[in-house]
């Protein structure tokens, strides 16, 4: 008998499990692929709380400001790297381009556009997608008073795949800056930057090394980081195309602090189906045991609660069928807020589909739209599985997800 | 019906996502490997347009099956590479391996004779395969590596059946156990104690005289001798799954294949071989569930490292061994879970294969190393008896099978 079982392995889904795991509950955590974060760009978006927390029915709703708060605080203390301002801070995007964010790793954080300096843009050969060209141009409009240029460095642990022509991912280099050797390659080339801008450093001071990926040490999943290269420079991270390493890292990362607390991961199994304990009518039901397919066989985990987060229509959480003619949420096969209207014309505007999705009671657990009953008295709905939100317009995912688990992992 | 696992089922299931090349093994230290994707998904596009690929493409596949666990959208991948393998291996215009990788392939498919042959005198198998110059000699004529870590030979786990194959009336208390080769004559220790452990818990174990599961036959290419020993197995393991007795594993990647391959073989056990086969952990667990394991334990005070084998996390049952030993007073385990060890079976004892499968480990060896160094534990426990013999080559630390915890916690060995 687990104390909370949490189906789904994206953000809200794992900060739930680390959360209930820290507070001394036996959690296990099922899911089947290796979840949405490693699409995440390392940045936390909470878009304009305040405001949306005035919007009816939106997630933030649920919420005190306390406890938007107090998600922010555990992602901060899981990873300190993370950094908090008053202020708004800003990250380069793949593209060179400037994107605002809330909670960043602090080596992501740009210096203010106002002051004066230089980036040197440090790109390994043969990172694929990758435009240096484009990426300067958008820098230096981004940046009009600051000095931009581009430095290629040739990494002898690539050297097989750049004789073969073969691409690099940003995941791939990530990998490599992580390691002893890698490390020191990026010191060495570093140092040379500095070398050769000597003259820039002691007229400026300020020279920022960039760089297309994943750098630092932080989310050190592998626990094993003995060394640790000083750079002569200053290093900013860019964000990466997807698959990322800032999110390939981070879920490692969370697994990790997840296992280590005691929590157990089930990976490749999907949840199917659930078992629900005899009621009377008028009350809300309780799930028992939830079923879930694992090679050859179906597996039932008895639990006292449940967190659902299996995400939404692109996490595989919500199913549609051809034509719309059915909308379903796999698992519990919970009652669904469907808009009227499915999409607008116009592309980037707010899409109606985005805001379907599970509505609940303030303590998370799903509501009937038709009654406004409780469905399940055990079971918790954390993240995109919400409805009445829109992480694209608002630009509140990690917000809500981080918030939804957290809050979650309080309530088991 | 499950639309999506039609649609997994279906090539149009892949987005294009990468995510499952960034996470395989082999692609991260090879270059000349086009990963799971590209190989995979990708490829089949061609395949099915009838253009086959040489076989020495498809062989860069350790399968792991990472990708497979990896994918966000349920594609097989490894299934798909598997097939593509087999297509090939069928393909009337030989554009396949040269004489020497097929006669390997032979070879190392074999675990189960070379096993035999093995044990007829152990200590001399042993001696033989540690002279420099035969070890040489492997290398130049079949390409088998002369650093790779070839486990050691034992007396042979013996076969256990009733005369007569009768099955006894109380079949409840009755489990039967598939060893596998590697615990069958490699580890045979391992094997007896697992039964003792059966045993103590109040199971009769039967030990039928199976031949290798066939993954390791399947991994070097030999399809339809592998087909051959799954109905073979299953033909020995009807009168047990008609009678609802549990079939009992104790090698991750035997019991995936009883659990994954067994159930599409044409004939009628297979029907009941996925259900009725069990993790040994994954059984305990139930019976604990039940309220039916023993608790006599006894404070073992160790600390151990343990590594998930990539064939158990395939399996989808989280980690059971976990659990049961996390019900002993005093063994202190932390998981590792820093990827594959590199061996895959076979894979690693391949010469041209022999750097790549130890750069895959390195990972895993450097958390190793470092988690011992800083004293977090003294030795490592994992179910897979070849990332066991992996860990010891690649980082020297003494690695066990986790039933020896629980069989010292139940003052058994």
């Amino acid at each position: 008998m687990w104390d909370a079982v949490v189906v789904g392995g994206g953000l809200a889904g794992w900060i739930a499990g680390i959360r209930a795991a820290q507070r001394g509950k036996k959690v296990l955590l099922v899911t089947e692929g290796v979840g949405t974060l490693f699409y995440f760009s390392g940045i936390f978006d909470y878009g304009d709380v305040e405001c949306l927390r005035h919007f009816p029915k939106h997630p933030y709703t649920l919420f005190d400001a306390q406890a938007i708060v107090q998600g922010q605080h555990f992602v901060q203390e899981i990873c300190p790297d993370y950094v908090l301002n008053d202020t708004p801070q800003f990250a380069f995007t793949v593209l060179g381009t400037v994107r605002q964010g809330d909670l960043m790793p602090r080596s992501m954080a740009l210096p203010d556009q106002q002051e004066q300096g230089e980036f040197v843009l440090l790109v390994p050969e043969g990172l694929k997608d990758f435009f240096p060209e484009i990426v300067v141009d958008n820098m230096a409009r981004e940046f009009p008073g600051w000095q931009v240029s581009v430095k290629r460095m040739q990494v002898d642990a690539l050297a097989e795949w750049t004789r073969l022509g073969k691409n690099v991912s940003s995941v791939d280099c990530a990998n490599i800056w992580r390691s002893e050797e890698g490390q020191r390659a990026l010191a060495h080339e570093i140092e040379e930057i500095k070398r050769q801008y000597s003259e820039a450093v002691r007229l400026q001071g300020k020279v920022f090394v960039v760089l297309p990926s994943l750098v630092r040490e932080y989310f050190d999943s592998s626990r094993t980081k003995s060394f640790r290269a000083e750079f002569s420079l200053p290093v900013l991270e860019m964000s990466s195309f997807v698959p990322s390493p800032h999110g390939r890292y981070f879920a490692e990362y969370l697994k990790h602090i997840f296992t280590d607390l005691g929590g157990e991961l089930m990976i490749g199994a999907r949840a199917v189906s659930i078992n629900e304990e005899p009621t009377s009518e008028s009350q809300a039901k309780v799930c028992q045991e939830l079923i879930v397919n694992s090679m050859g066989k179906s597996l039932r985990l008895k639990g006292k609660n449940f967190i659902l987060a299996t995400g939404g229509l692109l996490g595989g959480g919500i199913k549609v069928g051809m034509a719309r003619q059915s909308i379903c949420e796999g698992v519990f096969d919970l009652p669904l807020f469907v808009p009227k209207e499915w999409s607008e014309p116009q592309f980037f505007a707010p899409q109606p589909f985005a805001l379907i999705g599970v509505e609940t009671d303030q303590f998370m657990r799903p509501l009937d739209p038709a009654s406004g009953q409780v469905v399940w008295d055990n079971v918790y709905v954390v993240g995109r599985m919400l409805a009445h939100w829109d992480p694209w317009t608002q630009r509140c995912g990690g917000g809500v997800s981080v918030t939804s688990g957290y809050a979650a992992a309080e309530l088991v | 019906m499950d639309s999506r696992g039609e649609l997994a089922a279906r090539l149009d299931a892949c987005q294009k996502c990468n995510v499952c090349t960034a996470q395989c093994p082999v692609a991260k230290v090879n270059p000349n490997f086009m990963g799971p994707k590209g190989l995979g998904p990708d490829m089949e596009r061609f395949r099915r347009g009838q253009i086959i690929l040489g076989e020495t493409t498809l062989d860069d596949c350790s399968n792991c099956k990472t990708c497979e666990l990896t994918c966000p959208s349920g594609v097989k991948i490894t299934e798909m590479i598997l097939e593509a393998r087999r297509a090939v291996s069928k393909a009337p215009h030989k554009n396949t391996l040269g004489l020497k990788l097929r006669l390997r392939g032979y070879v190392l498919g074999r675990a189960e004779y070379l096993g035999k042959l093995g044990v007829i005198w152990p200590t001399m198998t042993n001696q033989v395969l540690k002279i420099k110059l035969v070890r040489l000699a492997l290398d130049k004529a079949l390409a088998i590596s002369k650093s790779g870590p070839l486990p050691a030979y034992r007396k042979p786990l013996e076969v256990r059946v009733d005369k007569g194959g009768k099955i006894r009336a109380s079949v409840s208390q009755q489990v039967v156990y598939f060893p596998g080769c590697y615990t069958r004559y490699n580890e045979a220790d391992t094997g007896r104690i697992m039964i003792k452990v059966l045993e103590h818990v109040g199971f009769k174990t039967i030990v039928p005289d199976f031949h290798c599961c066939g993954l390791p036959l399947e991994a070097n290419g030999q399809f339809e001798k592998a087909e051959k020993n799954g109905l073979y197995n299953l033909e020995l393991m009807r009168p047990y799954l008609e009678a609802g007795i549990p079939i009992i594993t104790s090698c991750t990647s035997c019991g995936l294949t009883l659990k994954e391959d067994y159930p599409k073989l044409p004939t009628t056990s297979a029907q009941h071989v996925g259900a009725q086969t069990y993790d040994l952990f994954e059984f305990l667990w139930q019976l604990y569930e039940k309220g039916e394991l023993p608790l006599d334990f006894q404070e073992v005070k160790t600390s151990y490292g343990y590594h998930p084998p990539c064939h158990l996390k395939a399996q989808g049952i989280g980690i059971p061994a976990l659990r049961i030993l996390g019900l002993i007073p005093g063994v202190k385990i932390r998981n590792l879970d820093a990827g594959c060890c590199g061996l895959s079976g076979s894979y690693g004892f391949k010469a041209e294969k022999y750097d790549k499968a130890m750069k895959i480990g390195s990972t895993l060896f450097e958390a190793i190393n470092v988690g011992a160094g800083r004293g977090d534990f003294q030795a490592m426990t994992t179910e897979c008896g070849v990332c066991k013999v992996q860990i010891q080559h690649g980082t020297g630390l003494p690695t066990e099978h986790p039933v020896l915890i629980l069989a010292k916690a139940y003052r058994l060995y």
